[in-house]
C-alpha cells in the first residue's frame, strides 16, 4: 500500500510541477536558513572540554574594599595574584591551575624569520592534564619548575613547525623576550572553543601557541594580555599584593561533596582574610562549572542568538506557506478524492495518501535545504567574525536537516490532508 | 438585429483543423424568436459563441445591432456584450461563491451603475423569475430549475436586446423546462430577441422560426402543421 | 469598486485566505524588525570618529625585551617618519578611535566623588591634535611646557596640569557653565584644569553605553612608543599607498629588534571595527529578501490555484461583459485586500516582537518610520507575485462558459 501511495504522490507532484517546485523551494529555504544558524549556534555553544566540563570550576572571591560604590552581588571575575597563589598553595582540590594571558616576543634562530609575537599563557603545571591538552612530544613541566620559576616552555606543533620545521625539538632552546627558554613539550593540534578558561583574551579564536610557568613570567616581567581591574591607583598591577584582579583560577573537583567542601574552604579562606584585614566584605564566593560559567558569561554572541530566532521565524513562514500550498493542492483534487471515496477508499486511506505526498515534498525540500545549508555555512565562513571559521556541517547536523524538513512538512501536511479527505463521495454525483 | 454573412470558424490544434462553421449566413430581425437545431457537433454552440462575442471568427462579416464587430478590441467587445446581450447556459454557470443577489449583480457591476440603480434592477429581475425572497441564498442551495431562473434573471437584469440560450433546458426535467420556456417566451413577447439552441423538438416547435445547422451551415426549416400539433400535445 | 464580490469570495475560501494573511503578517513582522535592525547597524557604521580619517595612517609597534632608551628612540622614529615624502605630521598616540585597545579612566568634578564618569583617555606627543585633525573649538591646545612624562606622573614626581575634553563630556560635566578653566579630577589627588574643548573624538570602543560613546579626554602626557604603541601619520590621501610601503623600511632601519604589528590607513581600522555590523546587516538583508521571496512564492502558488479553480467563473464574468482589465483588477484588488489585512496584523506582531527584542537583546524601540517600509514592501511583493497568475486569468476565453468542462 505504501508503495502505491508513494507512486500516487510522485504522479501527483509531477502533474503540477510549478506548485511542487514552489513547495520544495519554500521548505528548502526555511530549512536551509534554520539549519545554517542552528549549526553556528551549536558550534558556538559546543562543550569545550567534553567529559570534564562538569568537573572543572572557576573560582571567584571578593577582595574589594567595602567603601566603594561597587555592586556586591557579584564578585570580580578574576582573582588577585595574592589570592590565586594562596589557593594554589593550599591545594584543596584534586587539581588546581592559575593563569593569565600573555604575549611572547619570539626571536627565531632562522635568519629568514623576523621576530614576531605569539599569544602565550602563563600558567601552572596542572594546566595540561586538567584541560586535556594532548602532547605530540615531551611532557608538561613539573610543580618543581613552577616553584623555581624554571625557564621552560611548551609550544604548539604549529609554532614548532614554523620555527624549526620539526617537532623533534625537546630540550632545544627558544629565545622569548630576550631570554633563552628550554622546550619541554610540544602540544598536538588542540582547539578550545569557546576559550572558556579565559574569555577576556579571546572567545572563539586560535588559542595560545606558547605556554610557560606563571612564576617565570613574573620573574622575567613578560608582557601580559587580558583584563586587569584595580580599585586603587596601582603603578604595578601585576605585583604581589597589588589591589588588582587579573589572574584566573580553575579547580578540578570530582564529586558533589568535593564541590561542597571546596565551597566551605573558600568561605573560610575569605573569613580568614577578613580577620587579617585584607578583605573587607562579607565572604562572597562563586564556584561555577564550565557549563555555568559559559552561560554566565553569555559567550554565544547575541547576534547569533538573534539570527537563530529570525531563522526560526523564517521556518514558520515557510511552513505556513507549505500548509497553504498543500491545502490548495489537496482541495484541487476534490473530484479525484470524491471518485476514490465512491469507489471505496476510507477517509483514513485518503489521509495517509495525502500525508505521504507531504512527506515526499519534505524529503525533497530537505535535500535541497541541505544544499542551501551548505551554501549558507560557506557564506558564514567567509565573514570576518572570529567564530565564522568554526561553522561546519557535520554528520548529526546533516541528519537533523533532513529530519527537520520531513517532520515539519508532515506536520504542515496534517491539516491540509485532513481537509482534503473530508470530501464526501456523493459530491461527484450531485453537481454538474 | 443580427446579420452574419459567410462567417467561418476554424479551430486549429497542433494536429487537427476543425471547420466548425463553413460560410454560415443568417439574419435575425428585431422581436424574433429563433430556435436552432442540429446534430451534435454541427456547430450550434460555436455559432452562439460568435453571435454572443464570446469567440472571434475566422472570416466573413458580422453586424450586431448595426455595429461591425470584426474590428473591435477586447474592451469594446466586452462593453457590447455587457449592454446588448444576455446569456443563458445549459450548465447555469452561476458563480458558486456569490449569493443570488451578487450573481445577478455581476453584469451590472461592469456597467458602472450607482448602487441604488443596481439594487432596483436586481430586485426587479429576481422578482420577475419569482426568486426575490431567496436572494441571500447561494446557488448550491437551489434546485436546477431555480438556478436556471437565476441565470435568466442575471441575463435580463441589464435589459439586453438579444437573449442567447444554449440548451437552457438540457439539465432540467420537463416540468422545470416548461417553466423556464414560459419565462423566455414571455420575455420575447415583450420585445427581446431570443435565440435558443436546442435538440428538443418540443421546444423547437414553440419557436415561430426554426434554423437547422448541419456541418457548419445554417438553413431555415419550413414548418409542418404536424409539428405544431406535437407542441400542443406535449 | 468590486470590493463586495471579492470579500464574498474570500469568505467562502476562509482557510486559504487566512493562511496567506498569516504568512504576510509574520513576514511583515519579521521584515519590519530586520529592516530596523539593519538600519540601526548601518547608522552605527556611519558613526563619526571626529578625526580626519582620509588622511590618517596608523602604525602599531612593539619593542622586544627591555628598551631602556625608548624615549630617545621615539624621537628618532618620529623625525624619520616625518621625512617620508607625503607625510605631513606624525605623533605617538596611546590609542585611536575604533582601534579596540583602550585606556579608560574615571573622572569627576569634585574630589573622591563616588559617581564618576567613565571616559576614554587619549595621550600622545605634542602634535597629536594637529595630526588627528581635531579642532579646538573653545579654549586652546596644550602649551609645550604643560607636557609631563607618564613615568613621572605614575611615580608621583609630576602632575599633568591641563586636560582637553570633548563637547559631549563638557555638556555632561558642566551643563550650566563654560567648561574652560574648570578643575577636573582625572589623575592623582590634584585636579587638571580644562584648557580646551574639541567637538568630537570617538572612543576606541563603544564604552559602556550609547551616551558614554561621546566621552573622551586628551592629556598632555609623554610616553615612549613602548607604552603608547601607535604612531599616527597624517599624509596626503593621494600618497597614502607610497607612505604605507615606506613605513616598515624606515622603522627597521632604525632598530630591527622590534615588531611592527600593523600599518593601515584609518579606513581599514573602521572597516575592521564595524565588520561584524556589516556582516549582520548583510545577513539580515539576505534573510529579509529570502523571506519576501518565499512569501511571493506562496502568493503565486495560491493565486495560480485560485485562477485555475475559478476558470469557469472568470469565463462567466467575461461572458457577462467583464473586460481583460476588469479581471486583472479583480485579482490585484483581491491580493491587495489580503495583503492589507496581513500588514495590519503584522504591524501589531512587529511591536510584540520588538518589545521582546527590547527585553532580550537591548534593541531600541521600533520607530514608526519602519512600518510604512515594511507595509510598502509587502504590498509591492504581493502585487508583483499575483501579476503572473492574474495575467493568465485575463487570457481565459469567455467561451469557456458555454463549453462544459
Ligand atoms: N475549442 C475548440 N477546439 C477545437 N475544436 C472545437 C472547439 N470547440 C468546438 N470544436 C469543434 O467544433 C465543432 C462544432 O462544435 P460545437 O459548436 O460545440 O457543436 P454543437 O454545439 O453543435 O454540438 C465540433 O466538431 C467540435 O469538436
Ligand atoms: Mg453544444
Amino acid at each position: 500500500m505504501f508503495a502505491y501511495y508513494l507512486h500516487l504522490a510522485l504522479r501527483s507532484l509531477g502533474r503540477n510541477r510549478v506548485i511542487t517546485a514552489l513547495m520544495v523551494l519554500a521548505i528548502a529555504f526555511g530549512v536551509g536558513a534554520s539549519m545554517t544558524t542552528l549549526t553556528v549556534l551549536r558550534t558556538l555553544s559546543a562543550d569545550p572540554v567534553p567529559g570534564k566540563s562538569h568537573r572543572l570550576f572557576n573560582v571567584q572571591l571578593d577582595p574589594r574594599p567595602a567603601s566603594r560604590s561597587m555592586p556586591s552581588t557579584e564578585p570580580p571575575e578574576q582573582l588577585t595574584r595574592t589570592d590565586a597563589e594562596a589557593l594554589i598553595r593550599a591545594a584543596k582540590a584534586e587539581r588546581q591551575v592559575m593563569m593569565s594571558g600573555g604575549n611572547a616576543a619570539i626571536e627565531p634562530t632562522r635568519a629568514d624569520l623576523a621576530p614576531f609575537f605569539a599569544d602565550a599563557r602563563w600558567t601552572t603545571a596542572d594546566f595540561f592534564v586538567m584541560f586535556g591538552a594532548p602532547f605530540a612530544a615531551g611532557t608538561p613541566w613539573t610543580a618543581v619548575d613552577d616553584e623555581r620559576a624554571a625557564r621552560v616552555v611548551v609550544i604548539t606543533r604549529e609554532l614548532a613547525e614554523k620555527l624549526f620545521g620539526t617537532i623533534e625539538i625537546i630540550g632545544r632552546s627558544l629565545r622569548v623576550d630576550g631570554t633563552e627558554m628550554r622546550i619541554v613539550g610540544v602540544l598536538d593540534t588542540w582547539r578550545v572553543n569557546p576559550h572558556f578558561y579565559d574569555l577576556n583574551t579571546t572567545v572563539y579564536g586560535t588559542g595560545e601557541q606558547l605556554f610557560a610557568p606563571f612564576s617565570t613570567s613574573r620573574e622575567l616581567k613578560l608582557s601580559r594580555s587580558g583584563t586587569t581591574d584595580c580599585w586603587e591607583n596601582a603603578p604595578e598591577p601585576e605585583a604581589l599584593g597589588a589591589p588588582c584582579t587579573w589572574v584566573q583560577l580553575w579547580v578540578e573537583l570530582g564529586s558533589m561533596s568535593a564541590v561542597a567542601n571546596y565551597q566551605d574552604f573558600l568561605t573560610s579562606y575569605s573569613q580568614d582574610q577578613r580577620r587579617a584585614g585584607r578583605f573587607e566584605r562579607e565572604p562572597t564566593i562563586r564556584l561555577r562549572s564550565v557549563v555555568d560559567w559559559l552561560a554566565f558569561k553569555q559567550v554565544v554572541p547575541s547576534d547569533v542568538r538573534l539570527q537563530t530566532w529570525i531563522a526560526l521565524g523564517f521556518l514558520i513562514v515557510c511552513l505556513i506557506n507549505t500548509i497553504g500550498l498543500l491545502l490548495t493542492k489537496f482541495l484541487r483534487r476534490a473530484s479525484e478524492v470524491g471518485v476514490r471515496r465512491a469507489l471505496g477508499a476510507s477517509k483514513r486511506e485518503i489521509f495517509t495518501q495525502l500525508l505521504i505526498e507531504a512527506a515526499v515534498v519534505g524529503l525533497a525540500g530537505g535535500l535541497v535545504g541541505l544544499l542551501f545549508t551548505w551554501i549558507g555555512l560557506g557564506m558564514i565562513r567567509s565573514q570576518p567574525t572570529t567564530y565564522a571559521a568554526l561553522a561546519r556541517l557535520d554528520l548529526p547536523m546533516l541528519g537533523i536537516t533532513i529530519a527537520l524538513a520531513v517532520v515539519s512538512s508532515i506536520l504542515a501536511g496534517v491539516f491540509p490532508a485532513w481537509r482534503g479527505c473530508q470530501v464526501s463521495p456523493s459530491i461527484q454525483l450531485k453537481s454538474p | 438585429m443580427l446579420q452574419m454573412k459567410e462567417v467561418s470558424k476554424v479551430f486549429r490544434t497542433a494536429t487537427v483543423e476543425t471547420r466548425a462553421l463553413r460560410a454560415l449566413s443568417l439574419e435575425v430581425d428585431e422581436g424574433q424568436f429563433v430556435a436552432i437545431t442540429g446534430p451534435s457537433g454541427s456547430g450550434k454552440t460555436t455559432f452562439l459563441n460568435i453571435a454572443g462575442l464570446l469567440e472571434e471568427f475566422s472570416s466573413g462579416t458580422y453586424m450586431l445591432d448595426g455595429v461591425n464587430v470584426a474590428n473591435l478590441d477586447d474592451r469594446a467587445r466586452s462593453r457590447l456584450r455587457n449592454e446588448k446581450i444576455g446569456f443563458v447556459f445549459q450548465g447555469f454557470n452561476l458563480i458558486p461563491d456569490l449569493n443570488l443577489f451578487d450573481n445577478v449583480d455581476v453584469p451590472l457591476r461592469y456597467r458602472g451603475m450607482t448602487s441604488g440603480d443596481r439594487r432596483k434592477r436586481i430586485e426587479a429581475a429576481l422578482d420577475r423569475v419569482g426568486l426575490a425572497k431567496r436572494m441571500r441564498h447561494f446557488p448550491a442551495e437551489l434546485s436546477g430549475g431555480q438556478q436556471q431562473r437565476v441565470a435568466i434573471a442575471r441575463a435580463i437584469a441589464g435589459d439586453p436586446k438579444l437573449l442567447l440560450a444554449d440548451e437552457p433546458t438540457g439539465n432540467l426535467d420537463s416540468e422545470m423546462a416548461r417553466e423556464v420556456m414560459n419565462l423566455l417566451e414571455e420575455l420575447n413577447s415583450q420585445g427581446t430577441v431570443l435565440v435558443i439552441v436546442t435538440h428538443d423538438p418540443a421546444i423547437a416547435s414553440r419557436a415561430p422560426r426554426n434554423v437547422h445547422i448541419v456541418d457548419g451551415v445554417a438553413a431555415d426549416v419550413e414548418r409542418k402543421p404536424a409539428a405544431g400539433a406535437t407542441t400542443t400535445a406535449s | 469598486m468590486h470590493l463586495h464580490p471579492i470579500l464574498s469570495t474570500l469568505r467562502r475560501h476562509r482557510t486559504a485566505s487566512a493562511l496567506i494573511v498569516l504568512e504576510i503578517a509574520v513576514t511583515c513582522a519579521i521584515v519590519s524588525n530586520t529592516v530596523f535592525l539593519v538600519q540601526e547597524r548601518l547608522s552605527r557604521m556611519n558613526n563619526s570618529s571626529g578625526v580626519v580619517e582620509d588622511e590618517l595612517i596608523v602604525v602599531q609597534l612593539t619593542g622586544i625585551g627591555e628598551k631602556p632608551d625608548a624615549a630617545a628612540a621615539t624621537e628618532v622614529d618620529l623625525s624619520a617618519l616625518r621625512s617620508i615624502p607625503g607625510v605631513r605630521h606624525v605623533a605617538t598616540s596611546n590609542m585611536v578611535p575604533f582601534g579596540n585597545s583602550s585606556w579608560n579612566t574615571s573622572i569627576s568634578t569634585i574630589p573622591d566623588d563616588p559617581n564618576t564618569v567613565n571616559s576614554a583617555m587619549y595621550f600622545g606627543s605634542q602634535d597629536l591634535l594637529e595630526v588627528m585633525g581635531l579642532q579646538v573649538t573653545a579654549g586652546r591646545d596644550f602649551a609645550p611646557e604643560e607636557y609631563v612624562t607618564l613615568d613621572d606622573v605614575q611615580s608621583k614626581k609630576a602632575q599633568a596640569p591641563a586636560v582637553i575634553i570633548t563637547r559631549g563630556l563638557a555638556n555632561r560635566l558642566f551643563p550650566d557653565k563654560p567648561p574652560i578653566g574648570q578643575p577636573l579630577y582625572v589623575l592623582g589627588k590634584n585636579p587638571q584644569t580644562v584648557v580646551g574643548v574639541i567637538e568630537h573624538l570617538a572612543r576606541p570602543n563603544e564604552g559602556t553605553g550609547r551616551e558614554n560613546a561621546a566621552y573622551a579626554i586628551v592629556l598632555p602626557l609623554l610616553a615612549p612608543y613602548t607604552v603608547t604603541g601607535n604612531y599616527v601619520l597624517r599624509a596626503d590621501a593621494k600618497q597614502a599607498s607610497q607612505v604605507l610601503t615606506s613605513v616598515d623600511t624606515t622603522l627597521n632601519r632604525i632598530d630591527r629588534g622590534r615588531v611592527i604589528m600593523g600599518r593601515k590607513p584609518f579606513a581599514e581600522i573602521r572597516r575592521e571595527y564595524f565588520s561584524q555590523d556589516r556582516s549582520l546587516a548583510l545577513l539580515l538583508t539576505g534573510v529579509s529578501i529570502a523571506l519576501l521571496v518565499v512569501t511571493a512564492m506562496g502568493i503565486v502558488g495560491l493565486a495560480s490555484f485560485w485562477v485555475q479553480q475559478r476558470t469557469r467563473q472568470i469565463g462567466i464574468r467575461r461572458a457577462l461583459g467583464a473586460s481583460r482589465g476588469d479581471i486583472l483588477r479583480y485579482f490585484l484588488l483581491e491580493n491587495f485586500i489580503l495583503a492589507t489585512i496581513g500588514i495590519v496584523l503584522g504591524m501589531a506582531l512587529s511591536y510584540g516582537i520588538n518589545l521582546w527584542l527590547m527585553k532580550a537583546y537591548q534593541v531600541a524601540r521600533l520607530p514608526g518610520t519602519v512600518l510604512p517600509i515594511g507595509a510598502a514592501l509587502l504590498w509591492l511583493v504581493g502585487q508583483l507575485a499575483v501579476l503572473g497568475p492574474a495575467l493568465r486569468a485575463t487570457k481565459i476565453s469567455p467561451a469557456i462558459a458555454t463549453r462544459a468542462t
